[in-house]
Parts: structure tokens; sequence; C-alpha cells
């Protein structure tokens, strides 16, 4: 069994000039369901295709347990790393049926025949395919072609399991319905899970550790909880969820905590990140859930106003005018609130995460 | 990790240490890949170009001077440029409105007017000729003879053997480049533009030549240039019109260069002037098609509403069946009607007679080893060219590796290269080489597969472009080597394409003339060399039976073809990406 340890990689595309990957260092622990999250383009895909050895890195080394795999002048090819790729697309082949594509691999490893049936078998039971042995793939759904594939690469027990956005071209309600399948599937089968999406609800339901990837630098790794409620940068913040970033400034400091105040209005004391001098500028990013919104009789300093409500159902969510800031807040929707009204806004510091301030237009 | 009790572990693959292996079996491939082209264009169009410019005094341009000031080679070059031309021009007449009336009328009998492109693009050009000298030369042509003799309407005869008659044997092989690549793009102007449009209140006639035909003139002249270049390079017609009425160009003069005493410096030069020609012809015309692509991605299926001619749609249908009566009824049944008379001649009807096919079967010891030959020579060649293609197609597509473009670039060359010029060039470079192959059928088979080259490689990369790269990926990381992939997963599913390829070569490489001409020997002789031998000897008759036994051949070949290749389509199924 093998963990995944990137060691320093960098990969530039050459018509590009731009690298695609920075410097990353990542240590995927073996057996863990470990996420590549960014937005399209961030390099989370070229990470993946990387350490399936599909090309080499120009800087840095890439190990599978204590071996080598890839590095500048070493490439071993895809074919002798022992892993398995679900792509985006399923990449199921068009010209062979269901058992065909699934005991592709088998064959390749002299598995004799009736093994080989027997784990075929077991690996379409798997994934729910069972009886579905002589069809051809355009007789299947999606979600089928999909889980063929998922099937295809389980069946010869690979140690790493590489996903490529495998749920991206399923609907809505198929998506969930896989989403659940998978978790469960590494689970029971308990191999290292490489899974690259730009979905963070995906990456908050499956993952033990999430790689938050952007602009080809890795910018957090940590449990899901982790990186949602303590992000350690803006960007990071941004991306995971709807959050409210809100410029903010130091009143005091003791080098650890002290006291801030957030959009010329709300004070409170919040831990504060290592080098933050009282008088710096900074951004402060609040879930909207975590936000309380108390009705006032009357506007006070450090209230704020309604200007708009949504309700979706199971939620109410509001967006309060603090100056020429706007705060997004999410409420049982039972609270009695309403357009215009002045409300006390509240909520617990530790739910809050506190940055040096960047111009986010930067 | 316990996978639950029932999976036992499987076998693994074998490891490798770490290390870049640099002698892999895909690497071999590719580089014999590039060796096979460089051996058969790269060296030859390089001794081309040494044997241009080497003298008896040393290196000069002597040739070149020789080549611009004889008034012969001017007269040559200026002849071929009419031609191509005219050709250039009467291929528009003829195939824009028969690919409008396919695409954008009511027109009847579509099938038929198809058909009738398809049957005059495959035949072969230089069986044209010798029909319509038969029917139209100035004394013996039956049609000329008719008039003059039983109507006495002098001014209804024809002369064949003049650039008109040149032009119009031509344009019959030529016209379908411009009528496929204006049907193709009438098709893709997706019909919302013109909708749009007819919205704004332009009618139908206004639509076609304000939005319609600027979409689709790029195309029509990318046809029209593809059609020049086809016509200067066709040796066989312009040898069997064109010598006789003493209009020279620059095939037939490059090929007069090979009498005895031969002058190799001359022809080298005047073949390079030909590339020149032809290589600038289809520089413009590849501009031409980049600018085409705005038309080809349109929207979903929305096809054009067709044009109701009213009554005047039998004229249009009227202009398809007179394009078939001269370029298929009248050569094809003068052809068989040559081959059963004892003598050509108004009355021919009156001795009919199967002699003529008894002599070329039987008696002329050269056909049955023509058509040995012709067969051998265009099913490898077919096959090497589309090996090749695949190999580079593969290599351009789907590696990184530097310098991909240029072998791109270097498979591409022979489309400007002509056949006699192909020959040329493989002449002067094999008579370099220590080994003996000039005469062989080795030698041919290098100029076929040379040739046809370009049309291997646009079959394969046509069709890599279709199957996703991550099919072939997902067989490496289940443990399949680059062989094995290929073997399971990509041949399999390019195979369709491969095969329409491998038929696109087969076809005019069993016909093949131009390059043949200078390079066969009594014991490499092909089909078509055969044919304009005999007719070159002057029997009239029996060139008609030959020349209808080549047509057999070809039917029955493309038929045998269509049904193998028909049994595999079949069996493939249509991939549809997820």
């Amino acid at each position: 069994m093998a963990g995944v340890t990137l060691s320093g990689v960098s990969k530039t595309y050459s018509q590009a000039g731009l690298p695609a990957i920075n410097d990353l260092n990542l240590e995927i622990r073996d057996g863990q369901f470990v996420t590549l999250l960014g937005p399209s383009g961030c390099g989370k895909t070229t990470t993946l295709r990387l350490i399936a050895g599909y090309m080499a890195p120009d800087a840095g080394t890439i190990h599978v347990g204590e071996r080598l795999v890839s590095s500048k002048d070493t490439l071993i090819l895809p074919e002798h790393r022992g892993m398995g790729m679900v792509f985006q697309n399923y990449a199921v082949w068009p010209h062979k049926t269901v058992f065909q594509n699934v005991v592709f691999g088998l064959k390749l490893r002299k598995v004799p025949a009736s093994k080989a049936r027997e784990g075929v078998e077991q690996a379409l039971a798997l994934v729910g395919l069972s009886g579905y042995e002589n069809r051809l793939p355009n007789e299947l759904s999606g979600g089928q072609q999909q889980r063929v594939a998922l099937a295809r690469s389980i069946v010869v027990e690979p140690e790493i399991l590489l996903l490529d956005e495998p749920l991206s071209n399923l609907d809505a309600k198929l998506r969930e319905h896989m989403r659940s399948e998978l978790k469960q599937l590494q689970r029971r089968i308990g191999i290292t899970f490489i899974y690259v999406t730009h979905d963070q609800a995906e990456a908050l339901a499956l993952s033990d550790q999430i790689a938050v990837i952007h602009e080809g630098c890795l910018q957090q790794f940590g449990p899901p909880r982790e990186v949602y409620n303590r992000p350690v940068n803006r960007t990071v913040a941004d991306f995971m969820g709807n959050v409210n970033l809100l410029e903010g400034k130091v009143l005091s400091s003791d080098g650890r905590k002290g006291e801030i105040l957030i959009a010329g209005r709300l004070r409170t004391v919040a831990a504060l990140p290592a080098g933050i001098q009282a008088g710096a500028a900074i951004d402060v990013a609040l879930r909207p859930e975590n936000i309380e919104l108390k009705r006032l009789e009357n506007a006070s300093a450090a209230s704020g106003t309604v200007v708009d409500h949504t309700f979706l159902g199971n939620i109410s969510e509001y967006q309060v005018a603090l100056d020429n800031q706007r705060l997004r807040v999410q409420t049982h929707p039972s609270a009695n609130i309403a357009l215009g009204d002045a409300v006390e806004i509240s909520f617990a510091p530790d739910t809050m995460s506190v940055f040096a301030h960047t111009d986010p237009a930067r | 990790m316990n996978s639950g009790g029932a999976n036992v572990r499987r076998p693994a693959l074998a490891r490798p240490t770490a290390r870049l292996e640099w002698l892999r079996f895909d690497q071999v491939v590719m580089a014999a890949a590039v060796i096979c082209l460089v051996i058969l264009v790269v060296l030859p169009l390089c001794s081309l170009f040494i044997g241009s410019i080497r003298t008896p005094d040393g290196l000069s341009f002597a040739f070149f001077r020789e080549a611009a000031s004889g008034r012969l080679y001017r007269q040559a070059l200026i002849n071929s440029l009419i031609l191509g031309a005219w050709t250039g021009l009467f291929s528009v007449l003829i195939g824009v409105p028969l690919a409008w009336a396919i695409s954008r009328t009511n027109v009847p009998a579509k099938p038929f007017i198809r058909v009738t492109a398809t049957l005059s693009y495959l035949s072969p050009p230089f069986l044209t000729a010798i029909a319509f000298v038969n029917l139209f030369s100035p004394n013996a042509g039956v049609i000329n003879h008719l008039m003059r003799e039983e109507f006495g309407v002098t001014w209804l005869t024809f002369n064949i053997f003049s650039m008109k008659g040149l032009v119009l044997v031509t344009v019959l092989h030529t016209f379908p480049f411009v009528y496929l690549l204006a049907v193709t793009a009438l098709q893709s102007v997706d019909a919302s533009y013109e909708e749009a449009a007819e919205i704004l209140g332009a009618g139908k006639w206004r639509t076609a030549f304000s939005i319609t035909a600027p979409l689709v003139a790029p195309a029509i002249l990318s046809g029209t240039l593809i059609a020049f270049v086809n016509s200067i390079a066709l040796f066989g017609s312009q040898a069997i019109i064109g010598l006789p009425g003493r209009i020279f160009t620059l095939s037939t003069r490059i090929y007069s260069l090979f009498d005895y005493p031969p002058q190799y410096g001359l022809a080298s030069a005047l073949s390079l002037v030909f590339i020149f020609i032809t290589v600038a012809a289809l520089f413009i015309q590849r501009r031409f098609l980049a600018r085409r692509s705005f038309v080809t991605f349109g929207g979903k299926g929305s096809r054009p509403q067709l044009i109701d001619l009213g009554s005047a749609r039998w004229g249009l249908f009227g202009f398809a069946v007179l394009v078939f009566v001269v370029a298929i009824l009248l050569p094809y049944a003068s052809l068989i009607a040559v081959s059963l008379s004892k003598s050509w001649g108004l009355a021919f009807w009156k001795n009919l007679t199967l002699a003529n096919y008894k002599f070329v079967l039987f008696d002329y010891d050269v056909t049955q080893r023509a058509i040995i030959n012709s067969l051998i020579l265009a099913t490898l060649a077919a096959t090497l060219s589309i090996a090749l293609g695949t190999v580079i197609g593969w290599i351009d597509l789907r590696t990184s590796v530097p310098g991909r473009r240029l072998l791109d670039y270097a498979a591409l060359i022979p489309l400007g290269l002509p056949g006699i010029v192909m020959a040329v060039a493989l002449i002067q470079f094999w008579l370099a080489m220590p080994i003996a192959l000039y005469g062989t059928l080795v030698i041919l088979l290098l100029a076929y597969t040379g040739r046809y080259v370009p049309l291997g490689l646009r079959a394969a990369n046509s069709s890599l472009r279709q199957i996703d790269p991550t099919l072939e990926e997902s067989a490496r990381i289940l443990g399949a080597s680059w062989g094995v992939t290929m073997r399971e997963v990509t041949l399999p599913l390019i195979r369709p394409g491969l095969f329409a390829g491998w038929l696109l070569i087969f076809v005019p490489a069993i016909q093949e003339l131009s390059a043949s001409i200078l390079l066969f020997s009594s014991k490499s002789i092909t089909l078509a060399v055969a044919v304009y031998n005999l007719y070159e000897t002057g029997y009239t008759e029996p060139v008609a039976a030959l020349a209808i036994i080549n047509v057999i051949i070809i039917s029955l070949a493309i038929l045998l073809a269509n049904r193998l290749g028909g049994e595999r389509e079949r069996e493939r199924l249509e991939y549809r990406p997820a």
C-alpha cells in the first residue's frame, strides 16, 4: 500500500509560459480520500496527470511510497504505476462490451479466465451493474457508463485511484447518489483516492483531506472542517462556499489576539494572524450561516439595515447594509424580520477568520 | 488493505526500475515512420534540387536560365497555366450550380447528380481522353465524321487536339473538386444565418447572393485551386490530347526530356518550376480554407429550407443530364462500342466482335502482367500510406515531440508534387544510390506511397481527432503498453476512417500514370501505362478493350473493398462521446 508524496513539483506548458503547477508540496497518506480542489485552470488536473505519469514534471519529484516515479529525468510510464484512473468523460471504450471493458486490466495481468470472470462480476456488483455484462456503452446512461469506468479501475485493485471530476457530467440527483456511493466504496476497499473537483460541496462531503489549489499553488491542505472553518487566506475563504469578506482594521493587539473594528461598525475581539500590528488593515471572513440578526426598535451605531430578503424554503437570506458594505446572512425562515428593519448583528468570534488585507482586484 | 475477503490480490504488473526507458516500442515505430518519410519524400526532393543546379561546369543556375529562356519551355509553362486557369473556371461553372442544386433547391433526381459527380471523379482521365479522341479527332473522329459527311454541318465539328479539347477532357475530371467542397460548405452553413436575413426582409434570391454566397466563397475558391493544381498535374490527357495538337505542357515537356539522351538537369529545373506553381496555389488554397472555419460550426442541425425552383428545376436537371452524358455516357458508351468493333467507324455495328478482348487479354503478353502489377502496387501503396499516415498523425496529435509540426508539413509536401515530378525526383535520387531500384516494382511502390502519404495522413488525422485521448490514457493506466493500447483501443476505433482513406488511395493508385510513365520497365509495367503504350502504337480497338477491362478492374476492386469494409462497418458501433 502506498501514499503519494509530491516535493517541489512544477510544470509549465511551453505555449503559455505561465506555470500550471508551481512548487507543489503535498503528502497524501495511504488509504485516504484526498481531494484536489480549485477553480478550473488552477492546475489540479495537471497535478493528477503528473501523478498518473502522463507527463513528467519540469522540477521536483513524485514518490509512490518509497518509490520514485516522476522527476525531470525519470518517468515511470502510466502502465507501470499500478494506479487506476476515472476520467471526467468516462473514457469507456465504445467498441467493447461492459464485460470486455472491465476485464481488460485483468487480462493484462494474465489473470486466469475463471478468476477474471469472478473479479468482473464482483466489481460490477460493487457498482450496482450486475447483469449488464453484455451491453455496449452506447446502450448505457451517463451514470451507468461512469460506474463501468469505476468498475474497470477498481477490478485490478490499484493501490491508488485517481478520479478527474468523475461526477461533473451527471445530473444533480445522480451526482448526489454517486457521491455517497463513492465514499462508501472508498471505505469498503480502503485504497487511496485522489479526487479532483471544482465543486467545494463535493470536496467537503467526500474528503478526509482537501488540498485547495489556486493558480498553480497549494493554498491549504487539511481536513474539510479545518479548511471550511479556518481558511488560511482570503482566497481559500472565498472559494469554500458562501462567505462575507469585510474590510476592517486592528484597534489593539497583543500579538495573538486583539480588538478589531469591522466595516467601521462592529467591534469585537478576535484571534489575529502572526505579524499583524495595531492599526493594520485586515480582511474578515464571516460565513452567512454563523451570523444572527435581532430586530431593533431604533437604529444604533452598531446596527445595520435590511435591504433585501430572499425566502429559500429551508432558510431565509438577508442582505444587511453596513455603511458601504453589504453583509449576507442566513437564518431560520421563522425569523420575523422585514425589509427596512434595523438589526443588531452578532456572531461567535471563533467563527470568524482574520487575514492581513489584500486588494481583491490586485 | 482488506477488500472484504472475497477479493484475492491480483498479480501485480512488472515494475521496471525508475529510469527513462530509452528503447521503447513506440519510439522505434515513430522513428521508423520518420525515416520512411525522409527516404520517400525529403531525400528525393533534395536530390531534385541538387540535380537542378549541378551542371558540367560546377554548381550554377544554368538549367534554370535555360528553362526560362528556351522558347519551348516558356511555351510549356504558359500552356500549363492556361490549361489550369480555364479548367479552374469551368470547374466552378459546372461544380457550383450542381452543388447549389443538390443542397439548396428542390431539383429532381438528386442521387443521380451525386453519382454523376462521383463517377466523374473516379473515371480515369486518360481513358476519357482516349474516348474523346475516338469521337472528335479531326478526321477519324466518329462524331466529326458524322457531322461533316452525313449532315454536312462542318461548323459543328470539333477538333479535340486543341487547348479547347484539352480543357474539356480535364474539366470532366476536376469539376468534382469544386462540387464537393461547395456541397460541404453549403451544408454546413447554418440555416439560421439565412433565416436571419429573411426575417429582415431579404428575399430568397437576395439572401442567396448576399449571405450564402460570401459564406461559401472561400470553399469554392479553395476547390478551384485544387482543380487548378490537379489539372496541370495530369499527364495522361495532356499527352494523349496535347501531343498530337502540338500543345506542350510542363508535364509533357518534362516527359520528352527523358527521350534519349535524357536531360536530367533540365528536367529537374523544370520540375522545380512546376513545384513552385503547385505549392503557391496550394498555399493560397490553405489560406482560403483557414478562413472557411466560421462556416463549419453552426447550430444544431437546423436544416436549410430548399428553394422551390418551379419549372426552372428541370433546366438545372437538364444541365446535370448534359454533364452526365458528356462525362460518363459518351466516353464509356463509345469505348464499349469501339472495343466491340472490328474497325471503328460509323458502320461499326455491322461487325461486332470480341476479338479485341481476346487479343489484349491473351495475345498481348503485357496485359496480365500489368494487371497483377497494378493490383499489387495499389494494395501495398494504399496500406503503406495509411500506416505511415497513422503513425505520423499520432505523433502530431498525441505527443509533444519537438518538431512534430515539421513532420506534418513534410508529409504534406507530396500534395504539391505532380506525379511526373515525383518520378524525376526518385530517378535522380535512386540513380545516385548503390541499390539498383530503377525499373523495378519497388521504385514504383516508393513513388506511389510517397504520392499518397498526404491522403493517408489526412484519413488518420481526422479519425484520430474524433477519439478522445482519454480512451488511450485509460488503457495505459490499466497497464497496457503503447502497442497493446494501439491494438486494443486506438486502431479498432479509427479503423472505419482508415478504411475509407485506404479506398481513396487505392482507386487513384490503380490507375496511376503520371509517375509510372517515367519509372516503369517491361517487367514492372502497370495497367495505365499498358493502355497508354498500346494507344501510342495506334491500336484503336484493342486500346478500348483494355480501357474497358481497366474500368472493370477498378469497379470490381471498389466493390470488393466496399463489401469487406461494409462488413466491418456493421460490426462497428457509433462512438458516442459522453
